[in-house]
């Protein structure tokens, strides 16, 4: 048989009985599908409204939608192979849309695409070509789950998937093979009976848990908060964040019910990668089974129920997870709201935590030091104290102000200032952000900070800050929005890349103070931060400083997939990690590279793998901010001070 | 258990004092307040108390308007109501003058246990709830690490030095004095600031409790301590060590 010449086999004839057998069946299959979508879209409709919810701007979800859900981007470039399967898969049902409505309607008698005609043949043939690139996708995807197992995608081996890529596999077979039949031919009836039973039994399977993905991501996608890591301020006098189901709003609920439970979120997280209790697939699959047995309107506390206290707060907020998702669940709101349902109430009782708290309700930093360190620091380094004239107000944070790291970063960053002729100052006295209370959850706190420091920001008349810390700069800029408006904030990586062309070149021999150990320059490992990368953005700024310094190498993981160093999220000031050190993981993974200097841009990452690189014995490579990596090369009469000793060690 | 806490603002730990004009206090414009440290640790044995044995916290302060925010700060932990001595001469008084507004507003209430910090946290008198349990007429017990409530009254567990420690029963009521690090401080949360908006909030002016009293000790001036550095050591047995510290104590550090 010719296959240019093959065309779809349409059976003619179908008797009345035959014609209500399939109206029937449709109906059924129509009813079991709604009776079990039903009470799934009650839930969530039912669920407390988002406040501060808008549609506006509508441009960038039309574009997600289009870039996320019909071009499948995220889904094949964070796992390409499985990706570009269920891309074909997903192509196919869409290329498949006419076919089936024509499928119908030929057994109703009505077929309106002429299998011999120019239109319907091309269309056939077309969606021919999709059918095969879906049989292949499918077929793969059913080898990589049932045969191949990832970890990722769960332990328990899923019937329901494995009917649901049967079905698949039989329509896309049961349609190519039509090609090689006769109309008349009793396989064609076979075959089109055969189609449209896995069709109809197909579609009441839909709502049954992950594969609703299909009917609710598109929405998800097009209806997400917007924003990375999105907080919904607290609403009224009795909103605490997440406490019962009737704090579960529509969006959370929306979200639950999208879980693919493909696991990309926990294939990326720190904590599940280190032995953790915390998996942010099971975060939200614990909230669809809550809303399953409790509703949206339950009194029943959230945690404890599929939601453990220990998970909730073994996050380090580094965003992997949002970032990974496919379909636009945005876990970071939704961990976070756990967590400010428990520190809100007062449920969550830990001694670092209360620590924390107790420290930044009495006093000014996190590190619960009194003010008068950061005094005699000043006063030592002799900062200009900002007055209102100067262009930069230059924001220690709780590191800079305290951590004798941070402290000798900001030292090298001011001489970095000195002498690109930047006026700035420093302000007479600073308190906490925020960033680690916000993280926990403790809203009552977190204003109290916000409202005071936006009040010195105002009096002192601050314009513009630049920071050497990302989570000062989040916070900052994003957070206090709640509470006021923030003035402009810049990291100081972006803030050294915008002159980049005034920086001295480390890498052409001219620096003598820097070692070219050759062949070459030295090698510099650079870690993005999750502040600044996942949550800013901000990845070319600090490469191109680092460039100047020496031959810039990437980790394994990098860029939107940079592991988490383990402090964010508050977890610095919390107590002792079970399973690995999340920083040690990393800083083997920086160490395995080769890179004699391990770059940093966040004084939270140099502090853990200070730590950790000292807790491995052996000399390491150096670990040095970007701002030192600067400093170094800078004129020697600057540079002579702080000089940082191999290991990351250094005398004050 | 119906307990008082007595409890003070004072300047931050972190403050930067300075003499006022006048040399006889610091002055307080640019200061920031907190509440006294011991007292938080008195607050929480009195609220751990409460759970336990349940009964009623009071609040009680003196002292000008901006001790509001430290008295809502504990509602906000969880005391039920909170008294507000309204008094803005408090650095005028001695131990003896605040101990009497104190004492008089607690006798009103009739309750079963009062419990102060050990000292303030700027005067440092350590007086202040020895002096209320005098005026009152109940015992009391100082340097407090843990309370217990017995059928009888109290059992409760004193510090003394080189890692001693004593336990002592007493009849209730009685006033206690609570020193710091003998428990876990819990954090002032979300709800609880929401739900001390609704807790009685009694404003009482030191008039109104008839305790005028003049100071029996006046504040004459305020200095800073020169600083000098000078390290003897004294030879000799005891006795004579005494004799000759008493010696230099009189004639070369005047002070005696």
């Amino acid at each position: 048989m010719n296959i240019l010449s093959a065309t779809l086999a349409e059976p003619h004839s179908f008797s009345p009985w035959e014609k209500l057998l399939l109206v029937a069946s449709m109906v059924a299959s129509a009813a079991l599908f709604c009776r079990r979508l039903g009470p799934i879209l009650k839930r969530i409709l039912k669920s407390r409204k988002d406040p501060n919810f808008s549609l506006a701007p509508v441009g960038k979800r039309v574009w997600d939608f289009f870039w996320e859900v019909l071009c499948q981007a995220k889904v094949i470039r964070e796992r390409p192979l499985p990706g570009l399967a269920h891309a074909f898969v997903f192509w196919g049902f869409c290329a498949f849309a006419l076919v089936t409505v024509n499928h119908i309607a030929v057994g109703l008698g009505v077929g309106f695409l002429d299998p011999h005609g120019l239109v319907g043949g091309f269309y056939f043939y077309f969606a021919a070509a999709f059918a095969i690139a879906c049989a292949v996708g499918i077929f793969g995807l059913f080898v990589r789950r049932f045969v191949v197992r990832p970890r990722w995608l769960g332990g328990k081996v899923s019937y329901e998937s494995g009917v649901i890529a049967l079905l698949i596999f039989l329509l896309m077979v049961t349609y190519l093979a039509a090609f090689a039949v006769s109309d008349a031919s009793p396989s064609a009836r076979i075959l089109w009976w055969t189609h449209t039973l896995s069709l109809l039994i197909f579609l009441p399977i839909i709502p049954h848990t992950k594969h609703l993905h299909l009917v609710l991501s598109p929405a998800t996608i097009f209806l997400s908060r917007g924003g990375f890591s999105k907080i919904p301020p607290l609403v009224g006098d009795e909103d605490f964040g997440l406490v019962a189901g009737t704090d579960l709003t529509q969006l959370v609920s929306l979200q639950a019910y999208s879980c693919v439970e493909c696991g990309r979120c926990s294939e990326h997280c720190p904590a599940t990668n280190t032995g953790k209790e915390l998996n942010p697939k099971e975060i939200i699959l614990g909230l669809r089974s809550y809303l399953n047995e409790f509703g949206p309107t339950s009194q029943e506390s959230l945690i404890g129920k599929f939601n453990s206290m220990t998970a909730d707060f073994q996050c380090t907020t580094c965003g992997s997870c949002e970032y990974q998702c496919p379909v636009g669940i945005e876990h970071l709101p939704i961990l976070i709201g756990l967590r400010r349902g428990a520190v809100n109430t007062g449920k969550w009782e830990d001694d670092h935590g209360a620590k924390l708290f107790l420290a930044l309700e009495r006093g000014s930093n996190a590190l619960g030091m009194g003010a008068l360190e950061r005094d005699k620091f000043i006063q030592k380094q002799q900062f200009p104290i900002f007055d209102g004239t100067q262009e930069y107000c230059l924001w220690l944070g709780c590191m800079g102000g305290y951590d004798p790291k941070g402290r000798e970063i900001i030292a090298d960053f001011a001489r970095v200032m000195n002498y690109l002729g930047t006026s700035y100052g420093v302000l007479r006295k600073e308190k906490c952000t925020g960033d680690p209370v916000r993280r926990l959850g403790n809203d009552l706190l977190f204003q109290q900070l916000a409202e005071s420091n936006l009040e010195a920001l105002a009096q002192n008349k601050v314009k513009k800050i630049v920071s050497i810390c990302p989570h000062c700069v989040r916070t900052i800029q994003e957070d206090w929005k709640e509470f006021g408006t923030p003035p402009e904030i810049e990291h100081h990586s972006e803030f050294l890349a915008s002159f980049a062309d005034k920086l001295p070149n480390q890498t052409d021999g001219r620096v003598p103070q820097v070692p070219v150990s050759g062949p070459g320059n030295q090698k510099i490992v650079f870690h993005d931060p999750c502040y600044l990368g996942r949550y800013r953005n901000v990845y070319d700024e600090p490469r191109a400083v680092v460039s100047l310094a020496g031959e810039l190498v990437e980790a394994p993981r990098s860029h939107q997939r940079s592991f988490c160093c383990g402090a964010g999220g508050g977890l610095a000031f919390l107590g002792e990690e079970t399973g690995d050190r999340v920083s040690h993981t990393r800083a083997k993974e920086l160490v395995a590279t080769g890179a004699s200097i391990i770059g940093t841009a966040c004084p939270f990452c140099n502090t853990m793998f200070r730590d950790a690189l000292s807790a491995t014995g052996k000399a390491g490579p150096q670990l040095l901010d970007i701002a030192q990596l600067t400093a170094r090369g800078l004129p020697s009469a600057n540079a002579a001070i702080g000089v940082t000793t191999p290991g990351g060690s250094s005398r004050e | 258990m119906k307990i008082i806490v007595a409890i003070k603002q004072v300047p931050e730990r972190d403050a930067q004092v300075r003499i006022n004009s006048a040399g006889k206090w610091i002055e307080e414009a640019d200061l920031q307040f907190a509440m006294n440290e011991s007292d938080a640790y008195a607050l929480e044995e009195a609220l751990q108390l409460k759970e336990k044995h349940g009964g009623e916290v009071i609040v009680l302060t003196a002292g000008p308007e901006r001790v509001g925010t430290t008295i809502r700060e504990a509602l906000a932990k969880g005391a039920d109501r909170a008294i507000h001595i309204e008094a803005d001469d408090l650095t005028q008084r001695d131990a003896l003058g605040v101990a009497q507004l104190l004492a008089s507003a607690a006798k009103q209430e009739s309750p079963d246990l009062v419990l102060t910090g050990l000292q303030s946290d700027d005067l440092g008198y350590g007086q202040t709830g020895v002096i209320m349990a005098e005026l009152m007429g109940v015992p009391h017990a100082s340097l407090i690490l843990h309370v217990d409530k017995t059928d009888t009254g109290l059992t409760v567990k004193r510090e003394l030095e080189e890692g001693w420690f004593q336990n002592i029963e007493l009849p209730l009521p009685a006033v206690l004095m609570i020193q710091s690090g003998g428990t876990k401080l819990r954090y002032a949360t979300l709800m609880g600031i929401k739900k001390a908006k609704t807790k009685e909030f009694r404003k009482v002016s030191a008039s109104e409790l008839g305790a005028a009293g003049a100071s029996t000790a006046v504040l004459e001036k305020i200095t800073l301590p020169q600083k000098q550095k000078s390290t003897q050591i004294i030879p000799g047995s005891a006795k004579e060590a005494a004799a000759t510290l008493v010696e230099k104590l009189k004639f070369e550090v005047r002070v005696l």
